[in-house]
């Protein structure tokens, strides 16, 4: 059995690592708040180019390179959203697994893959690896602001419109990870370039004849022209869906550690019950043990005297 | 339905900046200011950094300054995104409000 002293000295030094989990979880929570109050904040900016880019596939028949390109290029861009600081479980590990498989699977089919990475942690595995990195960005990985979102995609879509001669790439994956709720996240890849436009319900059916089938939209007219509005638009759309993909990351990034660390303050208080626990019993051994050595040697004398 | 209101949502990318009713919106359009009353046809137009001037119903104005962006407006209910944009304190601004 352990000595007392060193029973007594792993309890307090896991007593103290009990109180930072215990801080971070705190500063995990109300992070969450904060998360939730950006996600909130950005939703109408979203919904309202959401809306436009709705209108825009109603009225035409979009051309623009950005929903459709015909180029036989091998290179895809692939960017992964990942933590600056760790414990938060595995959130880092599982994006850079799915990035692997991901990987491979391109590889596998012929393609040119190229990494993106966003977050230090993410960022300096590849590193350490000595991975080529197209680009990489850090920091805020908890709140991306509109800026993190306007780089990235704007480096994102720079490589996208560039023509495949020039190095440019033909698809853009991300893999990010999904906020579901507080106790479930769910890594999941996401093809955004070019971009799939998703035809709200009422009009699934219709394709390109939407405009015959039923007029649900008025006409509207555009200024300066059509062309001029889609390439004003479709890049905004982009980068709204990219900084969506960043907030809900970033959700799911400070859920992930609130987890890891209410775990791990659980698990610092069973050790230290346990710790405790054979400290009473060792200082209840070695009390009995002292016990009986008076008695013994009692009982010793006693039977000299008689 | 041409009433002599309109809905009007400004929303920047970070955050919604006004919501409200109003009889009359200035924009500053791709070429030029473009003026917006309740029942406008359904447009969809690409704006650039300027002033904004909404006209609320009883004559209050309120003056924003706006990054570019695009506007649309359908069935009386304007929306405006913008990149960016902040109210503009204390600036009097009169009808002809956009140079």
């Amino acid at each position: 059995m352990a000595s007392q002293l060193a029973l007594k000295s792993r309890i307090v030094s896991t007593g103290s690592l009990e109180k930072i989990f215990n801080a971070q979880e705190m500063i995990a929570a109300s992070h969450i708040a904060q998360a939730r109050e950006v996600a909130l904040n950005a939703k109408p900016y979203t919904d309202a180019i959401f809306d436009a880019v709705q209108t825009l596939v109603s009225h035409s028949h979009i051309a623009h390179p950005i929903v459709r390109k015909e180029e036989d290029n091998p290179r895809v861009a692939v960017l992964a959203l990942t933590a600056d600081r760790g414990m938060a479980g595995a959130y880092t590990s599982s994006i850079i697994r799915e990035t692997e498989d991901l990987l491979n699977r391109l590889e596998g089919a012929g393609k040119e893959p190229e990494l993106f990475v966003y977050g230090r942690r993410g960022v300096s595995y590849y590193k350490y690896r000595n991975r080529p990195l197209a680009q990489t960005w850090e920091g805020d990985t908890e709140k991306p602001g509109v800026e993190v979102a306007d780089a990235i995609s704007r480096a994102l879509l720079d490589a996208y419109m560039t023509p495949a001669d020039n190095g440019g790439v033909c698809e853009l994956y991300i893999v990010y990870t999904e906020f579901i709720n507080m106790v479930v996240q769910k890594v999941r890849v996401l093809r955004m370039l070019p971009v799939e436009i998703i035809k709200s319900d009422e009009h699934a059916a219709g394709g390109p004849d939407m405009l015959e089938s039923q007029h649900v939209m008025p006409l509207y007219s555009f200024e300066p022209s059509l062309d001029e509005v889609l390439d004003a638009v479709l890049p905004k759309y982009v980068r709204s869906r990219i900084h969506e993909c960043l907030l809900e990351a970033a959700a799911s990034e400070v859920a992930c550690r609130q987890n890891a660390m209410h775990t791990a303050t659980e698990n610092a208080r069973d050790l230290i019950n346990d710790l405790t626990r054979k400290l009473n019993a060792s200082r209840q051994a070695s009390i009995t043990q002292e016990l009986t050595e008076i008695i013994g040697s009692a009982d010793a004398l006693n039977k000299k005297e008689e | 339905m041409a009433g002599t209101t309109m809905d009007v949502n400004i929303v920047s990318a970070e955050h919604p900046i006004w919501s409200g009713t109003a009889k009359a919106v200035l924009v500053p359009a791709y070429a030029g200011g473009l003026g917006i009353l309740p029942g406008h046809e359904p447009v969809l137009s690409v704006i650039q950094e300027g002033p904004l001037v909404v006209t609320e119903p009883n004559g209050a104005k309120h003056s924003f300054e706006v990054t570019d962006g695009f506007i649309s407006f359908d069935s009386n209910k304007l929306t405006v995104v913008v990149e960016q944009g902040r109210p503009m304190q204390n600036i009097p601004v009169d009808e002809t409000g956009i140079q």
